[in-house]
């Protein structure tokens, strides 16, 4: 495979997939609804079209036929309409609709993978026409095959009617490209989704193999009415491959008649000419409650002007601006220029300082996207636990817009997954009579959240269910033998964190969504792995509540630089609670002589940098230091250190891949950062920073 | 073919003296040790180490080269000799091994040289220290000791 066809696979596979992403969000609203409107099935019988297309172009001719008589089938009901269809005929369609989707997705994995497609298709392009038989056969006036029927008759009866379409545009593919026609049906797609009215000639391109040989001859021809429409395809034009050149005209004829006929879109919608001024009238009306819906939830296939880019070049551009700023600050503050008065200097510095905070903040906002996409993948998954558990479940989701760091976006959607599930499966009730019973709405609801808080993004995934047994869950812990301590010393914070210990399930019987025991403490570990914090809160009979902390991006940080001796380090804001001065005589000792301080009325630890890492010449007694109150998960404490320099923003950096050998993260150490003076500071990682403590006590 | 064979054979012995490589010596503790050039990436002499906690004591630290963090190992101290304090002549000189980039602490940089490849050889064995390998003595007398690059960032 050549470079060109690369990058043409690479851009099918996004295309494709993001289609069938908004696919997927579709049919979980209408499905919501228990109905179709006339946009989702124009929407659907559009996504089929472009995915047929495209998957004959590449050749994936499984991809092209499931999409091929989806397609089919939506132009039945769009031409029936879909009140054309009984209740048991939606759902039927729903499921068929859902295994679709997964079923292109799974095809379009293997592309991915670059695996072998699967050819055996039959079954269920029959399933397809099973049901388009069946929808058909109900409404009896219309036989089976009306849809084909019509959908090449269609194609037929477009003539190319200069009266119709006096501005063309003449389009000749490069020598030997290869599939003209297919390349011809690309840009009459191009063209159909900018939603211009045109007529094209060969008209059986999608259909006639043979008229890539005329196109190859004659060329590709392009009818518009308007000069205006001609001049948006042009454009369409000049961004399709493989075109070797295009010419436009008009054609001299008398105006164009008045008649406020619609030109049809496509061929396929094309049905005769009579029928079509009929039909337009309706038509108006039926779109305008539809555009008005459209705004009512501003959630739905809004199209916005996006490129896709590689995640590697915007880390690459993360670490440049990291550096730029780095370097103004190296610059502007440098030792040379102390003493001097330059008012030019400053003044431009100033301004260079502003520019680079504006390229940071603007940099920094590329990663950014929001969670939406994660989110509405839940939609999904409750649906089917839904149907499969036969319990009545519904989602309900809160700030999907809320938008934050890319690898953090990929990091809570196994997660997610995990906690969703069991919210279901353990947690909402199994037998509707028992919500009655606790008096609550015999519908269960998920409650997925996400909402920012300054530095951090907070996703909560709360049911109304059954709640926790803290006592069973306590009891199964003791069969498990997972306890550290005795049973009666658990408090109930603790006994739910029990449940994140590797190889907990509640659930004795293993199900198809939950239940196989690597359940939370996986859900822990990656939550971890992108900086987050699990916590979880139940009410015994009203429901719990999952609740994940996450930094908002993982390049940047705000940071508390403090020095300790010589040595200086970084301490993330978002885990410092309070910093303050003490003296010798407030400090306490524990039976085993660890110090211990008092904060709002409970004490904690405290950890002295300076004895944890060894550094000389810092100080030692606690007046002369500050103590700062920090926390991290599940552990609060105080560090001794020697001063607080300042708060400053800090591009993250690893380690070197060397130093991972020597365990460095487990003696707290999360990153490096590069200071204003060139000089690093170590980031320090708070939680296990107290590990590492613990384990020189 | 058995021609073809032949010229074969003769290109090798033809190509045998040419196999010569360079070699970075440096000083540590009195005793000149050589790196292949082909590791090295340049040598600095004026750093700043950041130092971290809980690691060996031959991990100096980490410096700051240009945006990118460098782990630097004390040569000296790898090999279990006595610490010495950093003077003027003291400088870093980066390796990049296997994609992994490392800075080492010499004592002093000497020159480069093209030695020989098939004139080095291996060291006694009771004679043998931790990474080093082979060693080769040259005209004058002196010896040089070969650094083992990849036993150097392997644990």
């Amino acid at each position: 495979m050549d470079a060109s066809m690369e990058g043409l696979l690479e851009t099918y596979l996004f295309e494709t997939n993001s289609l069938l992403d908004g696919l997927d969000e579709l049919l979980i609203n209408a499905e919501k609804i228990g109905d179709f409107s006339e946009d989702d099935v124009n929407e659907i019988f559009r996504s089929m079209h472009t995915i047929k297309g495209s998957s004959a172009m590449l050749e994936f001719n499984f991809l092209m036929e499931i999409a091929h008589h989806i397609e089919d089938l939506f132009f039945y009901i769009r031409e029936n309409g879909i009140d054309s269809l009984d209740q048991a005929h939606k759902s039927e369609l729903f499921n068929l609709m859902f295994k679709s989707t997964d079923k292109l997705r799974s095809e379009i994995e293997k592309v991915e993978n670059n695996e072998p497609l699967e050819t055996n298709i039959d079954s269920f392009v029959a399933e397809i026409n099973g049901l388009l038989d069946k929808i058909s056969g109900k409404v009896s006036d219309s036989p089976e095959d009306k849809a084909p029927e019509k959908a090449s008759a269609g194609t037929e009866s477009v003539p190319l009617n200069p009266d119709d379409a006096p501005h063309y545009i003449h389009v000749f593919f490069e020598d030997g490209c290869g599939m003209e026609n297919l390349r011809a049906f690309m840009i009459v797609n191009a063209l159909q989704e900018r939603e211009l009215e045109f007529i094209y000639y060969p008209n059986d391109i999608d259909s006639n193999p043979d008229s890539a040989e005329k196109i190859i001859e004659q060329g590709f021809y392009l009818g518009f009415r308007t000069a205006d429409a001609r001049e948006q395809a042009v454009r369409a034009i000049d961004q399709a491959q493989n075109i070797r050149s295009y010419e436009t005209g008009e054609r001299v004829e008398e105006p164009a008649e008045p008649e406020p006929e619609q030109q049809p879109a496509s061929p396929a919608e094309t049905a005769p000419a009579a029928a079509n001024t009929a039909a337009a009238a309706p038509k108006a009306k039926s779109e305008a409650p539809a555009a008005k819906k459209k705004e009512a939830a501003p959630h739905g296939a809004v199209k916005q002007d996006l490129i896709s880019v590689n995640l590697s070049k915007l880390d690459a551009l993360m670490a440049l601006v990291g550096e730029i700023v780095i370097t103004e600050s190296m610059v502007t503050s440098s030792p040379d220029l102390q003493g001097l008065s330059l008012d030019n200097f400053n003044k431009s510095a100033r301004q260079l300082r502003k520019l680079t905070d504006d390229l940071q903040d603007i940099s920094m906002s590329l990663r950014m996207v929001s969670v939406s996409g994660v989110f509405q993948k839940m939609n999904r998954i409750v649906r089917d636990m839904k149907q499969n558990l036969n319990r009545d479940v519904r989602l309900t989701i809160i700030g999907e817009n809320t938008e934050v760091d890319k690898t953090i976006v990929d990091g809570i959607g196994d997660p997610l997954m995990h906690i969703v599930r069991n919210a279901i499966d353990h947690g909402i009730e199994e037998n509707v009579e028992d919500r009655i019973a606790a008096g609550k709405d015999p519908q269960g609801e998920v409650i997925l959240s996400a909402t920012h808080t300054g530095s951090e993004v907070i996703i909560s995934v709360s049911d109304d269910g059954r709640g926790m047994d803290t006592d069973a869950i306590l009891a199964k812990a003791a069969r498990n033998g997972i306890l550290t301590k005795p049973e009666s010393d658990y408090s109930q914070k603790e006994i739910l964190m029990l449940l994140m210990t590797p190889g907990f399930s509640t659930n004795t019987e293993v199900t198809e969504y939950s239940g196989r025991g690597v359940g939370l403490d996986v859900v822990k570990k990656n939550v971890e792995a992108i900086g987050g914090v699990v916590s979880i809160t139940s009410e015994l009979g009203k429901g719990s509540c999952t609740t994940l902390k996450i930094p908002l991006t993982l390049a940047i940080a705000d940071g508390m630089e403090i020095s300790v001796g010589k040595s200086i380090f970084t301490v993330p804001i978002s885990n410092i609670r309070q910093s303050f001065k003490s003296t010798e005589s407030e400090i306490i000792l524990d039976p085993a002589g660890h110090e211990m301080i008092r904060c709002m009325d409970a004490f904690y630890p405290i950890v002295r940098a300076h004895e944890l890492y060894n550094i000389p010449d810092a100080c030692t007694k606690i007046d002369d230091g500050i103590l700062m109150w920090v926390e991290a998960s599940d552990k609060s404490y105080c560090l001794f250190v020697d001063k607080l320099i300042g708060e400053h923003q800090v591009v993250v950096k690893p380690l070197p891949p060397y130093l991972q050998q020597f365990h460095i993260k487990d003696s707290g150490i999360s990153g490096c950062t590069i200071l204003g003076d060139g000089n690093i500071s170590i980031i320090l990682d708070i939680a296990h920073v107290y590990e590492a403590a613990r384990g020189i006590f | 073919m058995a021609e073809t064979t032949v010229d074969i054979i003769e290109t090798e012995e033809g190509q045998s003296p040419k196999n010569i490589q360079r070699f970075l010596t440096f000083v540590s503790d009195n005793i000149t040790f050589g790196v292949s050039t082909d590791y090295v990436i340049e040598i600095i002499s004026s750093y700043m180490i950041c130092t971290l906690p809980m690691v060996p004591d031959y991990i100096k630290g980490i410096i700051n080269l240009r945006g990118q963090t460098i782990p630097i190992i004390d040569i000296r101290l790898r090999m279990g000799k006595m610490p010495q304090d950093y003077t003027d002549a003291t400088c870093i000189i980066i390796l990049e091994i296997k994609d992994i980039s490392v800075g080492i602490v010499v004592d002093s940089v000497t020159q480069v040289l093209d030695i020989d490849l098939d004139r080095i050889s291996p060291i006694p064995t009771q004679n043998q220290q931790e990474l080093t390998s082979s060693m080769i003595s040259r005209e004058d007398g002196s010896v040089i000791l070969f650094l083992d690059c990849e036993e150097l960032i392997s644990q």
